[in-house]
């Protein structure tokens, strides 16, 4: 499956990045898609099973997961 | 297929734009100047009494237009949300820095691009050092650059910038007397489209940029992190449509709206160093802010009370150019402008370095 990590920072962004590496989930970065958020910066999509396995770090602001046609959020940061 | 619908709506909404701002100066506006973030807040600080520069005093109702026209999209599409708390005070320095560099080169990067439509060959050299400027930006992101996140705010915090904005709305209909104005040919504050106007061309830029997160500095970040070109296109697409308007307005009208050339360029001088220098700052402090001017006043109608106080930051610095000898005129860059360019550009990276040292920290 496809989901799509957003962060409050491009350096959310790139620590999320390296943790995937390192647990050997394929992640690249790019910019948020505009049907998930107003807001413009920087995101992983990563390819995994489970969406547990996304590293999540103080900087996470929501998980999504692709579907044909859009995303569906699974969760969101306290307070966002 | 997401992408692509995507690119799409970013291109029709940059060539729109483009038509927009050509089309405001045919209506008034000074020339290669239809609109323009920076030289309109700066405008805007005039008429507020902020500073007395007599030539650039007009509250510009064109960023009264690009704030509300955001608040409203983002309010019909439910994407109004009050948030801020993200490093305010670094917020606020940086955009006055920002301002400082635009007004160097006299022109936010929304009127580089219109300046290039206008013919403007000195804009090229702004280009230059405003990519290079975004360069250096990148690096800092890339070392783990971060103002941290923002925090859920009352709906009260995130409308006050959208209700100043009204009201200085209400103050130029009902009051004008309050503001100042610069006289009839007393320089670029007395050239305007008519009011209304003005403000229907803002709600429509502040709504399409909102609609799809036009930005500047965006399209040349993106472009160098990501190989991601979605962004630049709407920053070509407004210049191609600003100028094939510029010519077809040339070749229809008597007036001259495309003039290739250095010299007796509108509103613009001739001094590259200074034209690129000026821009670099420019690139660099948006880039650590996350967005152009333009992208600051949507996102403040959209709620974000960072980018607000940003706002405040660009007003506080145009105010600050223009009462200490800081702005470039038509003769070139002043030497307390220069200084004032080389102390932000110093400035920009230790806020860089200090932020990456408190990372660091942290862990």
């Amino acid at each position: 499956m496809i989901f799509i990590a957003t962060f409050y920072s491009h350096f959310g962004a790139m620590r999320c990045k390296k943790e995937c590496d390192k647990a050997g989930i394929s992640a690249r970065l790019m910019p948020v898609p505009r049907m998930l958020s107003s807001s413009c910066g920087t995101c992983v999509r990563i390819e995994s099973e489970d969406a547990e396995r996304i590293p999540r770090t103080e900087e996470s602001e929501q998980i999504a997961a692709e579907e044909a046609g859009g995303y569906r959020i699974l969760w969101k940061a306290e307070e966002s | 297929m997401k992408g692509s619908k995507e690119k799409l709506q970013i291109i029709i909404a940059g060539l729109l734009i483009g038509v927009v701002a050509a089309v405001l100066v045919l209506l008034g506006n000074p020339a290669n100047m239809g609109f323009c973030i920076a030289c309109f807040i700066r405008d805007t600080a005039g008429a507020l009494g902020l500073h007395r520069a007599a030539a650039v005093q007009y509250l510009r109702p064109e960023i009264i237009g690009i704030i509300l026209g955001s608040f409203l999209f983002a309010l019909g599409k439910k994407e109004f949300s009050p948030r801020g708390g993200s490093s305010p005070m670094t917020r606020l320095l940086l955009g006055f820095f920002a301002m400082i560099g635009c007004l160097m080169f006299l022109g936010c990067p929304f009127r580089m691009i219109l300046r290039m439509a206008g013919g403007d060959l000195n804009a090229l050299l702004g280009l230059l050092g405003f990519a290079a400027g975004i360069g250096c930006g990148v690096i800092y992101l890339k070392r783990g650059y971060s103002l941290k996140r923002t925090y859920k705010l009352p709906a009260s915090e995130g409308g006050t910038l959208p209700a100043v904005a009204l009201f200085l709305l209400i103050l130029l209909l009902a009051l004008p007397s309050l503001l100042l104005f610069t006289e009839e040919g007393g320089g670029p504050g007395a050239k305007h489209a008519a009011i209304w106007i003005s403000l229907l061309a803002g709600v429509i830029v502040g709504g399409l940029a909102q609609r799809t997160r036009l930005c500047m500095v965006g399209g040349i970040r993106d472009a160098i992190l990501f190989k991601e070109f979605k962004l630049l296109f709407g920053f070509i697409a407004i210049f191609a449509a600003a100028l094939v308007t510029n010519l077809v307005l040339t070749a229809a009208t008597s007036g001259t709206y495309f003039n290739l050339g250095l010299e007796g360029q509108p509103v613009a001088h001739m001094d590259g160093l200074w034209n690129a220098l000026g821009m670099l700052l420019a690139g660099f402090a948006c880039v650590l802010l996350g967005g152009c001017p333009l992208r600051q006043l949507v996102l403040a109608g959209e709620g974000n009370t960072d980018s607000a106080l940003t706002v405040v930051g660009l007003l506080l610095g145009a105010a600050f150019a223009h009462n200490f000898g800081l702005a470039s005129s038509a003769q070139g860059p002043t030497d307390n402008g220069k200084i004032a360019v080389i102390f932000g550009i110093i400035v920009v990276i230790a806020i860089g370095e200090f932020n990456l040292a408190s990372n660091r920290k942290k862990g």
